[in-house]
């Protein structure tokens, strides 16, 4: 949960990076502290094995003049994607102000994408915390590859609930979109708090199901 | 409308004191209190130490890291924790469920006068944070203080 600090008139919010193992979230964290003035980041810290793979969390803090009067802290996370990792996701987790799921777009990675989705949503559940109540939005990253799914069937799988989200077409290696989508969801968690709480509506596109259906999906595999 | 649990301007002279009082008995640099997310709610001495953001994230992990290393051995969580280091230290305690209490300090302490003062600001701080949650302060703004920019350009 986030708090604010009247005496040094601070804000601090916690965005976390959620997704499967190798999607990209330590990517984006990397290109954000890259891009961003320096002077509104600290530093990239990394807990990561040798072969690059995050063993406990990245951390990078920024901040922004967005509310009048404040300064705004954003903590970004990322989780651990690998499955035996869970307790360490819940760990990051905690006090969570907004999500980013960023899904792998090629077609063999569908099932962990559904499967890293429905454990974010069993993890929040665990703090007593729904889905609907978290300002999130999805990434569906690697659009660079060949082999990746159309983004109709994407949205049929991950963004078919009854509360529909902002998406992005997201290639975090050369920064695609990373930062609108992490400009969306910092706007949605701020005016969230905000008196009016009227969040600026970009109605996502009605999903459309898609013409060929992979076995994937015949498995009923969607969120 | 959803409000931000808040800290007055009073609640953090409040705590500054408490802090305060500590630092100069237990001769420590510098001393956060965060919640068990890694948010800072308060810190007080030698900021230029470190970044203490970071600091308060990573804290926040090593604490809850080891709690599964001590329900092996029967417990539930290990109230304290000490990292040395050659000159600077750090020693954790829990103020309760929701938060931590963490201290740097060198070579004019030891860690055995930081464990000690610790303690009772720990409960200090404990008893000023559960009045606070009783309080009920809460802040929300206007959806017109929030800037219409990006909130990060490249």
């Amino acid at each position: 949960m986030s708090i604010i600090n009247y005496a040094s008139r601070e804000i601090q919010f916690k965005i976390v990076y959620y997704g499967p193992a190798l999607c990209g979230k330590t990517t984006n964290l990397g290109y954000i502290h890259q891009r961003i003035n320096p002077q509104n980041r600290g530093d990239l810290v990394s807990l990561a094995t040798a072969a690059d793979r995050t063993l406990f969390f990245d951390f990078l803090p920024l901040n922004a003049v967005v509310i009048k009067g404040f300064v705004t802290k954003f903590q970004l996370y990322t989780v651990p994607g690998q499955v035996i990792y869970n307790a360490t996701r819940q760990l990051v987790l905690r006090s969570v102000d907004g999500v980013v799921f960023v899904a792998d777009s090629q077609w063999e990675k569908m099932e962990e994408n559904v499967e890293s989705f429905k454990n974010l949503e069993d993890n929040l559940a665990k703090q007593n915390i729904s889905l609907d109540e978290i300002p999130y939005v999805l990434q569906y990253n690697k659009r660079d590859l060949e082999n990746v799914a159309p983004v109709n069937y994407l949205e049929y799988v991950l963004n078919n609930r009854k509360k529909r989200v902002q998406s992005f077409e997201v290639v975090s290696s050369t920064g695609q979109n990373v930062f609108a989508s992490l400009n969306a969801v910092s706007q949605i968690l701020l005016h969230k708090f905000s008196k009016q709480s009227d969040v600026p509506k970009i109605a996502p596109a009605p999903v459309a199901i898609p013409e060929e259906v992979p076995a994937l999906q015949r498995q009923g595999a969607t969120v | 409308m959803n409000a931000i649990p808040c800290l007055t301007i009073d609640d953090v002279a409040t705590l500054d004191g408490v802090l305060g009082e500590f630092l100069k008995k237990a001769e420590a640099e510098l001393t956060v209190v965060i919640d068990r997310g890694g948010n800072v709610i308060s810190q007080f001495g030698d900021m230029t130490v470190m970044d203490v953001t970071i600091i308060a994230a990573l804290a926040a992990g090593s604490f809850a890291a080891t709690k599964e290393l001590a329900r092996r051995i029967g417990e539930v969580e290990f109230n304290a924790l000490y990292h040395q280091g050659n000159g600077n230290h750090i020693f954790m305690n829990s103020v309760d469920d929701d938060s931590i209490m963490i201290t740097v300090f060198g070579r004019r302490t030891t860690v055995g006068l930081v464990r000690f003062y610790s303690a009772s600001t720990a409960q200090s701080v404990a008893t000023l944070l559960q009045g606070l949650s009783r309080e009920g302060h809460g802040f929300s703004f206007d959806a017109s203080d929030i800037t219409a920019a990006p909130v990060f350009a490249e």
